[in-house]
């Protein structure tokens, strides 16, 4: 198990390395005094663009948590076992759809947030604890129905992000973190990188970060804020909806859901919106 | 007592300034400034000010108005008199909004560098910064001036800042992307839009208590501005993609009318005497000029591409 921390003084960072006590690593002149430490644990691959949208959701959960007295670390696990001996507030995972089942198994009072995956037969289980930031190929591939519906001879794939994508913020979101992580924000460094941004908010707001209540407010109506325009939360299969980009050669010609073609509010209209009755 | 003293500061405030009567409206994509002539409703001069114009704001005094260039990394003074820049300074990077302080200094969010910045304007001299969280966006100056909000849109706070010390004395959570905040004429209420959640809040600015919610119905609803009415009784808050300005109740935040204006609605001043409310309508690039007593839009002006923000000097 190793530990990373995001963002703070050298100094800090080896206390909490060596201690894994609660951080002052707290720099405002407001911040509380006792910051409470949050845990996040991420399993996936070590060099990916999941855990580099994951160490950006956590510099910025850092940034938000230092006014209000919260303080985030990142614990790298290997497996199910691993997650489990963490006792984190969250898992984050970038791994393969049977290994999201076994997570979700072995933490069943605890969020684990896919970030990687898009297989949509895991989404159509509705396993409570299992949430999807990264949308399903199902949510794409309705999105590039609609694109060909407006547009026939328009060949654009869907996508989660695009690093060339500016409106509602979009673009200060891909300066800061090809700043940050030396490369252009991927799909998954989005998925990795929302997964984290909004269990954050879900903590401040709900003013806890045991787990169970934090999987309880981040399944309720957060209009959690992916600058994508939209507000996002989780549908009841636990894919969060959200607004596609469609991009073309590398650029972004349109986004889903596709207006003219559906109302563009109608985020329920990419993918399976509920369960299997 | 109080009552005849603030009368007296109004006869004072009104005496020295009669302003020009023109109004200022930011244009971001052509880099310019419109001057309205508010008697007339029509643009008297298009003033060009450099890149990517958005925030604007008038002095106390009325003696000039401060316009952020967010593209140049400064803020152009405007002559209200002569229209011409008279000069411009340096005030950060990518400079958005910002409020006038009743002393003359300025206050700028500066977005991507997660800080506020404190000029004063007539050296271009900064003399303070304070360090907000992601994306800060609106900015509020008390009527006393002893507070300032910044809005931080990525971090979904109201930081509080107590002037002169300059020091964060809380941070106030609110829903996602908190856009633009106003004081109440006593500075203990602040009201704050914001955009994702599609959402007023209403707040006690020294306890941080939420004293109320209220979700614009429209779900096409992306509030920016938030302005009081000079009775303090109405709340104009502008609504975005919902093509409207809603006047709420600042008490109870019920919604009293909708005001249909022009396309993507972002920005809101009010005239000095209440009976005019100016707002940008940046897709139909025009201005819309509210009647307040009546509710209705009594003007469009045609105005620059894509309006952003506007000041009256009156």
């Amino acid at each position: 198990m190793s530990i990373l921390t995001a963002r703070c003084p050298a100094s800090h960072c080896a206390l909490l390395v060596i201690a894994l006590l609660v951080a002052p690593c707290v720099t405002a002149g407001a911040a509380a005094a006792d910051a409470r430490t949050v845990r996040v644990a991420f399993v996936g691959e070590d060099d990916g663009d999941a855990l580099r949208g994951v160490r950006q959701g956590l510099d910025e959960a850092n940034a938000q948590g230092r006014f209000l007295g919260w303080q985030y670390e990142l614990v790298t696990v290997n497996d199910a076992a691993g997650a489990h001996a963490a006792a984190p507030a969250v898992v984050v995972a970038a791994v393969p759809a049977d290994a999201l089942r076994t997570l979700a198994a072995a933490l069943p009072d605890t969020a684990v947030l896919n970030v990687g995956n898009d297989d949509d037969s895991v989404r159509m289980q509705c396993i409570p604890n299992l949430l999807h930031t990264l949308p399903s190929a199902a949510m794409r591939a309705d999105a590039e129905a609609q694109w060909r519906e407006a547009h026939p001879d328009s060949r654009a794939t869907a996508r989660a992000w695009h690093a060339t994508f500016e409106k509602y913020a979009a673009a200060q979101l891909n300066r800061r973190y090809q700043e940050s992580q030396g490369q252009p924000m991927s799909d998954r460094a989005w998925a990795g990188w929302a997964a984290v941004k909004l269990v954050a908010n879900g903590i401040v707001t709900a003013n806890t970060a045991a787990p169970a209540q934090v999987l309880g407010h981040i399944r309720g109506d957060i209009a959690f804020d992916g600058q994508k325009g939209a507000d996002m939360s989780f549908r009841e299969t636990g894919q969060l909806r959200q607004p596609l980009l469609l991009v073309e050669s590398d650029a972004i010609v349109g986004e889903a859901p596709v207006r003219g073609v559906v109302d563009s509010g109608n985020l329920d209209s990419l993918g399976r919106a509920t369960c299997p009755r | 007592m109080r009552t005849a003293l603030i009368a007296l500061l109004v006869l004072v405030a009104g005496a020295s300034q009669a302003g020009t009567g023109r109004v200022f409206v930011s244009n971001e994509h052509d880099d310019t400034v419109s001057v309205i002539d508010a008697s007339s409703n029509e643009v008297i001069k298009t003033v060009p000010v450099g890149k990517r114009p958005r925030g604007v704001g008038v002095a106390p005094d009325g003696s000039e108005v401060y316009v952020a260039v967010s593209g140049d990394n400064a803020i152009a003074v405007l002559d209200p008199q002569s229209l011409e820049v008279v000069r411009t300074f340096e005030s950060g990077d990518d400079p958005e909004a910002f409020d006038v302080h009743p002393n003359g200094n300025i206050y700028i969010s500066n977005e991507e560098d997660a800080k506020a910045s404190v000029y004063n304007p007539k050296t271009g001299e900064k003399i303070a910064e304070i360090e907000v969280g992601i994306e800060p966006e609106g900015v509020a100056v008390s009527p006393d001036g002893s507070r300032v909000i910044v809005t931080s849109e990525s971090t979904n706070m109201l930081h509080i800042i107590a002037v002169p010390e300059h020091t964060i004395v809380a941070n106030i959570l609110v829903g996602a992307r908190p856009r633009a905040a106003t004081f109440s004429a006593d500075g203990k209420i602040a009201y704050a839009t914001s955009e994702i959640s599609g959402e007023v809040k209403k707040v006690d600015v020294e306890t941080g208590t939420i004293l109320g919610r209220m979700p614009l119905a429209d779900d096409k609803a992306k509030p920016k501005d938030v302005l009081l009415s000079r009775d303090g009784k109405r709340l104009f808050v502008a609504g975005g993609r919902a093509n409207s300005i809603f006047v709420l109740d600042s008490d109870s935040l019920e919604v009293l009318e909708t005001i249909g204006v022009g396309k993507r609605v972002w920005g809101l001043a009010l005239s000095r005497d209440g009976k005019r409310l100016y707002t940008t309508d940046g897709v139909d690039h025009q201005v819309s000029v509210i009647d307040t007593q009546k509710n209705d839009v009594v003007a469009t002006v045609p105005v620059g591409k894509f309006p952003w923000g506007v000041a009256i000097d009156d």
